[in-house]
């Protein structure tokens, strides 16, 4: 018997007994695989070029049965079609041409969603779509890569190019593939995934990874929007299912800045998945702590010792500390030591502007703590405030730093400047009026030229008291500060110093309080009824 | 006779010589750096909750995670360096001012 004929009759034995597992391990369509495959695609090089021949074969291999007992499966259309492409693709395939392995596979994996999305007899292609899937997508991460190969298809297409792209049209197809399990009846919204249903996350998975490592996760959108309005719930699937989607999906918020959804998200990955893995609790908390630094809830020593959390945390404990103190020279230093890998994270932007208000926050509380005078028994009603020249002086301070100026004096205690005073001294007598009004001398070389996002405003940007009372009122207008601005006075007045038992306690609340918002809903994270 | 394809993969990049060595290391560099970023498949499909922290974790959420989080970290201690050149550069503002 050819060899085409028994592997047909072989693949009808797996229909009639309904035999999805062994369906999948037969229609295999990924190098490496057993030496008949190639001897499969030998023989129907020499005797099966016409499609038409094809079909015939697999019509009189694979007979489409009536008056079946319940337990036995049988073809249908869809299936025979499928069958058809995927000898083609044996006969055609050339894994040396990654472009035309790739739109063979496309083609297949579109017949095995017909075939799938067959009511009756569809689900016995559930684990065969999955693994087609997962060849797909990994072949078009690869493609991805290859800019030399890609250009081709550009140049042919015309279409939109997103639309056109290898990862866009591969996302389609598997999207498509996780519509059919989505919409599948055979189980009620709420209750235990039966049928398709048991591949939806699945499926969504495999678009997620494909889409983050070939950074499109906007295209994601469309796929959360269906899981939030169609999904079971997610914790009818499996473990390993709901700790990578919800990483994925922890993630997307994280890049549409929605802070506390991601961090919801990403928390529920990290507690899910046991300490044995390593990396992925590394991955996930690469992003859950970014997410919670933003939120003002900072890492602290017994999780920064974790193993998984080694590599993260030089960086991430200096983003602490400058928080905590309102310390942009070190806030700006971790910036420039990590940048590259904050780059590649895609934490460096968010990092850059996002920490921004937190730590103007924690420099004008301490402003106000070394600046504020407490109220004597006869004034005490009036309430604390916050000048903002002094804020005006700090922050200046700090800008002036940021740009090279040096201490002029040595300070009080602790680490000893590594420039002679003597010299700064005689630096600070040779320069011109400003060092009266300052403790700074400028650098010998001037002042550093800084790049737009590392000065307090924009690059070397003097500070003025105009900016200084934008940020104030903007600080307020977030809820980081309590209280008004008082403009004629030229201060910031805090509110409700009595009832919080302090005046620093009612006018800098509490950071998380202020910036977690109470979330019942997560789009794209179906909980339980 | 059909060749499988890891063979052949491997016959051509033989035959070519080594021109590209450089550029295919940095290719490996990249490769790796991504890899290092990819949220790879799990060995196993699934696992009981008790071998996770979620299992100790309280219904509220956030139970045994708590001490993994700081939320009240405002540093009101003034008597470090940075607070005292902070000092120091009020008081001489201030001192220019009146002059």
């Amino acid at each position: 018997m050819a060899l085409s004929t028994k592997f047909l009759s072989s693949i009808q034995g797996f229909l009639k007994s309904r035999n999805g597992d062994a369906l999948r391990d037969w229609l295999r369509v990924e190098p490496p695989v057993p030496q008949e495959y190639h001897n499969l695609s030998t023989e129907l090089k020499s005797a099966y070029r016409s499609t038409s021949a094809i079909e015939k074969l697999v019509q009189s291999c694979l007979p489409e049965e009536d008056d079946l007992p319940e337990d036995q499966g049988t073809s249908w259309p869809g299936f025979i079609v499928f069958m058809k492409d995927y000898l083609e693709y044996w006969r055609d395939v050339d894994f040396d041409d990654l472009l035309g392995a790739h739109q063979l596979l496309m083609a297949l994996t579109n017949s095995c969603t017909t075939a799938l999305n067959n009511p009756t007899f569809g689900t016995i292609m559930l684990q065969t779509s999955i693994s087609l899937c997962a060849s797909l997508s990994k072949l078009s991460m690869t493609l991805n890569k290859r800019p030399d190969l890609t250009k081709k298809l550009k140049t042919i297409s015309t279409n939109d190019e997103e639309q056109s792209s290898i990862v866009g049209t591969t996302a389609e197809v598997i999207q498509k593939i996780f519509t059919a399990c989505l919409t599948d009846r055979s189980s009620q919204r709420y209750a235990k995934p039966e049928g398709k249903k048991i591949g939806v996350y699945v499926f969504a998975n495999l678009t997620l990874k494909l889409l983050f490592a070939c950074r499109k996760t906007h295209l994601a959108k469309q796929l959360f929007t269906n899981i939030s309005a169609k999904s079971p719930p997610l914790s009818y699937y499996p473990a390993a299912q709901r700790v990578t989607y919800l990483y994925y999906l922890g993630r997307f918020h994280f890049i549409n800045n929605h802070f506390t959804r991601a961090s919801q998200c990403l928390q529920e990955a990290y507690i899910q998945t046991p300490p044995s893995f390593q990396k992925h609790r590394q991955l996930i908390l690469t992003y859950l702590i970014p997410c919670n630094i933003l939120l003002g809830r900072l890492p602290t020593q017994a999780l920064l010792q974790r193993q998984e959390a080694q590599t993260l945390t030089p960086a991430f404990m200096q983003f602490a500390q400058s928080i905590r103190a309102g310390d942009f020279l070190l806030f700006h230093q971790a910036l420039e030591m990590h940048e590259e890998w904050l780059f590649r994270k895609g934490l460096l932007l968010t990092f850059t502007y996002r920490l921004r208000p937190l730590l103007w926050r924690s420099l004008s509380r301490r402003t106000f703590i070394i600046t504020y005078v407490a109220p004597t028994e006869a004034d005490s009603r009036k309430a604390a405030t916050l000048e903002l020249s002094h804020l005006l002086v700090t922050s200046s301070y700090v800008q002036k730093r940021l740009e090279g100026y040096l201490p002029a004096r040595p300070v009080p205690k602790g680490r000893q400047p590594h420039i002679n005073s003597m010299f700064l001294k005689a630096v600070s007598n040779s320069v011109g009026p400003r060092t009266g009004s300052s403790t700074l001398a400028p650098p010998p070389g001037g002042p550093k030229l800084l790049r737009p996002n590392e000065g307090l405003i924009w690059g070397n940007m003097p500070i003025t008291a105009e900016h200084v009372e934008d940020m104030v009122a903007s600080l307020c207008a977030q809820g980081l500060l309590h209280g008004y601005m008082a403009h004629s006075q030229g201060r910031f007045a805090i509110m409700g110093a009595k009832q919080a038992g302090s005046a620093v306690t009612a006018g800098w609340p509490n950071v998380t309080e202020v910036l977690v918002q109470a979330e019942d809903v997560i789009p794209g994270w179906v909980r339980d009824l | 006779m059909a060749v499988p394809s890891s063979d052949k993969a491997a016959t051509t990049s033989e035959a070519k010589p080594e021109q590209k060595d450089a550029q295919q290391q940095q290719k490996k560099s990249a490769a790796a750096l991504e890899e290092d970023d990819e949220f790879e498949d799990f060995p196993v499909e699934d696992w009981p909750a008790e071998e996770t922290e979620a299992a100790t974790t309280t219904t509220g959420g956030n139970g045994t995670t708590k001490h993994l989080w700081e939320e009240s970290w405002d540093d009101d201690d003034t008597s470090d360096d940075f607070s005292a050149q902070l000092r120091e550069e009020l008081k001489k503002v201030e001192a220019s001012k009146r002059r």
